[in-house]
């Protein structure tokens, strides 16, 4: 070829075969692509991976390469080397500086807002008040009871007033002294008991639907089972009434907010929530513009534990200041002001009564729980029923009465933290089967091994529990503890004890649609050329690591390695809608989604290497970024050269994945609050030293076994189980939010909430049991909440076992069980508490009998976990019923009852009390 | 949570230090000193009785003089705790002081001089407006005391801080120097029961330095102390024991607590006098019980005031198991 014809030859089309085009690389940074590890492929694809819970819808997507490994997560570099953008690290340029002016009253009535000499200092660009915003939200759809700033009246202390924007933070303090605000101060209510009360001035009003002239914003009846026999087959039963105080998320992040009107008219909200489809809706209803004309930014989250999952005022007092001075608003609070927006675990008034048979079953559970809500409703309907639902399970019990009532009280808005409405009352269910087990003189553990629901099951609400993996928690527990040889057997001040936890794996109907219209949770994908797959997904990263597992989900199946994937899950303008991060929903339904999206995808490659290499799809199998015959590993093709062809016709090659609960539940009023499509199950043993002259307690060891289903990501459960003892050790030893004589909160500072330090923190030995659940991502359920709630029930009964004493207040500082020891040294006649007798179990015959039941009900278990054609399994059975269908159906000794009778309301316990009232509809004015 | 502004002013001596206050004395303003700024910056930061004027005592060499019987006001409580000169019982006060971060800084001169605390007063400026203030930081107002209400005379924000009951037990003297000259006197006389007040530091007035005399420096004791955690947290209640023993006898016993009232309190007219029939245990017992007699703490801090006092007495009881020859 001579230069000029090599000349001519460059056009715009080049032409096939004059030059070569370099074969495409496997993809990834390593040329070469590593064996399949046989380890890792479950035997029912012929490696070598035992499956002792059987196989799994998704182990033809193994390929052996990142599920179940562990895995640091994938945004933790950007954590640890300072680099990860939290909600007050962004900064926009020309931005403006958000205060808020707050009530310095529990309840009063706004009458004026002078605003005048706020306006003439320079430097203040914009004020907002409430008359800029008069619509209302709220997390729930039907308890939407939230304006961005007081719209007449104020509710608690540092409820918001007004907010300002200044070019400097000191300019928008100063604004904020110079408003003034003038209050009629309202008779405010403190106790949680007086919220039962009709009021003059409630303080919310719901119209028609209004219960009483009382503050009950939710109460729920509810009866299932043999309730009438429950009392009389008890040989034994246990009553407490405990007061749980109420605690904070108190996470590392204050919150912090970035609004910005771009010129094109649009919104982004930059913050750290865990939810941003519900901020993206609350801002649409509040600024009165459409949801496509805003982008919530989900920055870096520094702990969300349920504090960061409603939407909140002051991300709507930065939009509208924002809106107003035509400039980017940056709000950060200051810790006391995560205290005022709270949204806390709820302060409870929890009586339980269990009642036990002579055979040794659970033959009642009755609940009666009064909960703090403080001045809003966030979860707080939710929270109600799952203070009831919640701790049934995992238990096969005769009855289940529960009355539950939520109330307004002049306090910040309590609302979903970390275990959700089920840590307060499995506390003390837990507490009580201690206390029923040493009345029956047999091993607490023993008694719970025979009294658990099988897999594949229904509970006595009518939940449908898939896999269970309650049992082995338990017996790993018991042994690794070294359980047998301590339980009464250690001297006084030693102690040890168990307790037990049951917990959703995402809440089975999305609150604001219908299921069947409209998915849970949405994932894309979208690969180009360089073989890079890019994950658009909704779902929050809050530090737990749902970025990682959605990666390492896709990883999985397209075998590829994890720094293939890139992960977009900040900005509602690019993510599909997703339902946040709450009710430990995330790995469930994300990695579902994302798993059915990789599947497309990986169908589109197993087709294009069909067609290059003649191999037929069914033969042809995925490992680290090659496709080749399972039958002659030799035949196939590189990741890269497979997507390059299935790209042909298309370019980039897009799936779009969804996840949606199928149907469940019973039909009963709540019978949808705490439907899950699968449940956590849990079980820890806490040894403790309690100093019983002073009072303190100790925690020094935890075997912390936790049933996720399977682990995708091991490094990140047994971060889950020691994070959520720690957190649990928290709410059971030191942290409260205390109320003061004059009703204000005294420890809005992190130095008097008393986190544990690492001195406080104990051993924890975490212990992961998987069950292998049918309908989770390759097995997987939650790990995120579940893993807290053994940890309060454990430490309790233990510090009963250590001292024998138990408590009725949690936390238990150690004023509060220095009371309870003075009170037993007073009962038992002894002037030092170093006299008291260590508490010691007499067996009895009965004991025999539960090891019995337990072994039988051992290989009833393995049984349904693997046989495939299982009949229906009602809670009842254990009582003498037909296992296959609902008792209530055929015994009219068994119901479902959802309202009070007349009888009860002759003689209701506190929170049923609350149905004393008549609602505003119903009294005919 | 925005600190008001003030000016730092650095002195690099005690003598430009003093030039300094003279000048804000003449001029009529106000200040403080600041040593390590673990105390006096967050009370700042929560708008707490702060002025417009702070003078820094860091850079004062002189300050930081470290012997068995001499301390200087500027030594870093971690330095004072992992010193060999440091006598062990105050090593052991020193050693439990708030965390590890506010120990190198938190200044032994700091920590004796310590600002008072109560629930009431420890808090932001929103927060102590919705109470209306408090007699300790009432903005003008002429506020109650939110403690007791219907008393206006004492401030009765607790004492909280881990080396003064030590120190008084080791008959230790504070050293003092003002524009009007330099004067001493001994710790336990330096305090001044009320919780504004605090102690006789006179405005403008500085302790440059402690002396501890030799003599105590062979005593043997222990200090106990208690709280919710093992970090952090300020001492609920504290108190040390100081004995000397000639053999099996015991000559003197000083004990003093801390965390109960708004100054640490010194108890040698008890001990002394329980020192004549000296009877092991029962004498323990009796001193326990009378120690928690003589404390009044309030409620104004963590625990219950019913609590701290029944804690006094096992603490005393522990702080002394040294003198059973166990």
């Amino acid at each position: 070829m001579t230069k000029k014809e090599k000349k001519e030859m460059v056009g715009y089309r080049q032409q096939p075969g004059k030059i070569s085009f370099s074969r495409p690389g496997s993809g990834g940074k390593s040329p070469f692509s590593e064996a399949r590890d046989e380890e890792m492929i479950p035997e029912s694809q012929g490696g070598k991976k035992e499956q002792p819970w059987g196989d799994h819808k998704h182990d033809k997507l193994i390929t052996g390469r990142i599920v179940g490994k562990p895995t640091s997560l994938v945004d933790s570099k950007w954590k640890v080397t300072g680099r990860a953008k939290y909600g007050d690290d962004i900064r926009l340029p020309n931005e403006l500086i958000g205060k808020i002016v707050r009530s310095p009253h529990h309840y009063a009535r706004v009458l004026s807002i002078d605003l005048s000499k706020a306006l003439e200092l320079p430097g203040v660009v914009s004020i907002a008040t409430g008359d800029d915003a008069s619509n209302k939200f709220g997390v729930l759809p039907v308890t939407k009871d939230e304006h961005a700033m007081a719209v007449e009246r104020v509710r608690h202390i540092g409820d918001l007033v007004a907010c300002v924007a200044a070019e400097d933070e000191a300019t928008a303090l100063e604004a904020v002294r110079l408003i003034n605000v003038e209050y009629e101060v309202l008779e405010s209510i403190h106790d949680m008991k007086d919220g039962l009360k009709d009021s003059k001035d409630p303080i919310h009003d719901r119209g028609e639907y209004h219960i009483g002239e009382a503050n009950v914003q939710k109460r729920v009846f509810q009866e299932f089972g043999n309730i009438e026999s429950m009392q009389e087959n008890a040989v034994v039963s246990h009553k407490n009434n405990w007061f749980f105080n109420g605690v904070n998320h108190a996470a590392t992040e204050p919150h912090a907010v970035v609004a910005d009107w771009d010129p094109s008219g649009r919104l982004t909200l930059y913050t750290p929530q865990q939810v941003p489809h519900y901020v993206h809706r609350a801002l649409a209803d509040v600024l009165e513009i459409p949801m496509h004309q805003i982008n919530v930014h989900r920055t870096f989250v520094g702990g969300g534990f349920g504090g960061k999952s409603d939407p909140f005022p002051h991300e709507m007092c930065a939009s509208i200041l924002a809106r107003k001075s035509g400039r980017p608003v940056r709000i950060t609070f200051d810790r006391e002001e995560v205290y005022w927006i709270n949204r806390g675990r709820h302060p409870s008034h929890i009586e339980m009564n269990l009642h036990a048979d002579k055979q040794g079953r659970l033959c009642g559970i009755e609940t009666d729980a009064l909960i703090d809500g403080g001045a809003f409703a966030s979860f707080g309907h939710v929270t109600t029923y799952y203070n009831g639902v919640l701790h049934t399970a995992p238990y096969e019990i005769g009855a289940f009465h529960y009355t539950g009532a939520r109330v307004w009280t002049n306090k910040p808005a309590s609302g979903a933290m970390r275990g959700h409405g089920a840590v307060n009352s499995r506390c003390a269910v837990e507490v009580g089967i201690d206390d029923l087990s040493e009345k029956l003189q047999v091993d607490p553990i023993s008694f719970r091994l025979a009294n658990l629901l099988p897999p594949n099951s229904a509970t006595i609400t009518g939940f449908r529990v898939t896999s269970i993996g309650m049992r082995e928690c338990l017996e790993r527990v018991m042994k690794e503890s070294g359980w047998k040889d301590k339980f009464r057997k250690m001297p006084l001040g030693h102690g040890i004890g168990i307790g037990c936890g049951f917990f959703i794996s995402g809440s089975g109907l999305p609150i604001h649609w219908d299921p069947n219209k409209f998915p849970h949770a949405t994932v894309h994908l979208k690969i180009d050329m360089d073989g890079g797959v890019t994950v658009h997904t909704g779902a929050a990263d809050i530090g737990q690591g749902s970025d990682t597992v959605v990666a390492q989900s896709v990883a999985e199946v397209l075998g590829l390695p994890l720094d293939m994937i890139r992960i977009k899950s900040r900005e509602t303008d690019t993510s599909p809608v997703d339902l946040g991060s709450y009710s430990s929903r995330v790995t469930f339904m994300n990695a579902n989604a994302a798993i059915s999206a990789a599947m497309k995808i990986r169908e589109d490659l197993l087709n294009a290497t069909s067609e290059i290499t003649d191999a037929p799809v069914e033969k042809l199998v995925i490992g680290d970024r090659r496709i080749f015959r399972k039958d002659d590993p030799a035949v196939g093709v590189s990741y890269l050269e497979s997507l390059h062809k299935a790209q042909e016709e298309r370019g980039a090659l897009v799936a779009s994945g969804a996840y949606r609960t199928p149907p469940m539940g019973r039909a009963h009023k709540g019978a949808a609050a705490g439907l899950a499509p699968a449940y956590s199950f849990s079980a820890y043993v806490a040894e403790v030293k309690v100093d019983v002259e002073t009072g303190q307690t100790k925690v020094e060891k935890v075997w912390a076994a936790h049933d996720c289903g399977k682990a995708l990501n091991p490094l990140a459960v047994k971060g889950q189980i020691i994070g959520s003892c720690h957190m649990g050790m928290g709410q059971v030893l030191s942290e409260e939010m205390r109320y003061g004589r004059t009703g204000n909160l005294m420890n809005t500072d992190l130095l008097d909430y008393k986190i544990p330090s690492i001195h406080e923190m104990p051993e924890v030995t975490p212990i992961i049991v998987e069950s292998n659940d049918p309908e989770g991502p390759f097995g997987a359920k939650e790990a995120g909440e579940g893993p807290l709630l053994p940890i309060l029930p454990a430490v309790c009964n233990a510090v009963y076992d250590a001292i024998g004493v138990r408590s009725n207040e949690l936390p238990i500082t150690p004023d509060r069980l220095y009371r309870d020891i003075e009170k037993k040294c007073r009962e038992l006649k002894i002037d030092d508490p170093t006299d008291l007798p260590s508490p010691r179990l007499e067996i009895s015959e009965l004991q025999d009998i539960l090891e019995k039941r337990a072994d039988q009900h051992s290989i009833r278990d393995r049984e349904r976990r693997l046989k495939s054609d299982i009949k229906p399994y009602h809670n009842g059975a254990l009582f003498g019923m037909d296992p296959t269908i609902p008792p209530d159906e055929v015994d009219e000794s068994w119901r479902v009852t959802v309202i009070p009778s007349k009888e009860y309301l002759e003689k209701p316990r506190l929170a049923g009390s609350a149905w004393l009232h008549t609602e505003r509809r119903k009294r005919g004015e | 949570m925005k600190m008001p502004p003030f000016k730092l002013h650095m002195p690099t001596s005690i003598d430009e230090a003093i030039e300094i206050a003279k000048q804000m004395h003449s001029k009529e303003e106000e200040f403080d000193w600041v040593a390590g700024g673990t105390d006096l910056l967050p009370n700042y930061k929560w708008h707490l009785n702060s002025k417009k004027n702070v003078i820094s005592l860091a850079k004062i060499s002189q300050l930081t003089e470290l012997s068995k019987t001499h301390i200087g006001a500027m030594v870093r409580l971690q330095d004072l705790a992992d010193s060999e000169l440091t006598h062990p019982v105050l090593a052991k006060s020193a050693n439990s002081i708030a965390s590890i971060m506010i120990r190198r800084s938190g200044t032994v001169g700091g920590n004796i001089c310590l600002d008072t605390r109560c629930y009431w007063y420890n808090q932001t400026e929103d927060w102590r407006e919705s109470i209306e203030w408090c007699h300790k930081c009432d903005c003008g107002t002429g506020a109650d005391c939110r403690v007791i209400p219907n008393q206006n005379t004492l401030c009765v924000a607790t004492y909280q801080a881990d080396l003064a009951p030590v120190l008084m037990c080791m008959g230790a003297r504070v050293h003092l120097i003002s524009i009007s000259g330099k004067r001493e006197m001994l710790l336990n006389d330096f305090f001044e029961l009320d919780g504004m007040k605090k102690n006789k530091l006179l405005p403008g007035e500085l302790l440059t330095h402690i002396t501890i005399p030799k003599e105590t420096l062979q005593w043997e004791g222990d200090y106990q102390k208690l709280r919710q955690r093992e970090s952090w947290d300020f001492p609920e209640a504290g108190v040390a024991v100081l004995w000397k023993k000639e053999g099996e006898k015991l000559k003197q016993l000083r004990v003093a607590t801390t965390g109960l009232e708004s100054i640490p309190g010194y108890h040698e007219d008890i001990s002394s006098e329980l020192v004549k029939d000296w009877n092991g245990n029962e004498s323990i017992k009796i001193l326990s019980e009378q120690i928690r007699k003589a404390v009044k703490p309030v409620q104004n801090t963590w625990y219950t005031p019913s609590y701290r006092r029944k804690m006094v007495k096992v603490l005393t009881k522990r702080a002394c198991k040294g003198l059973l020859g166990e």
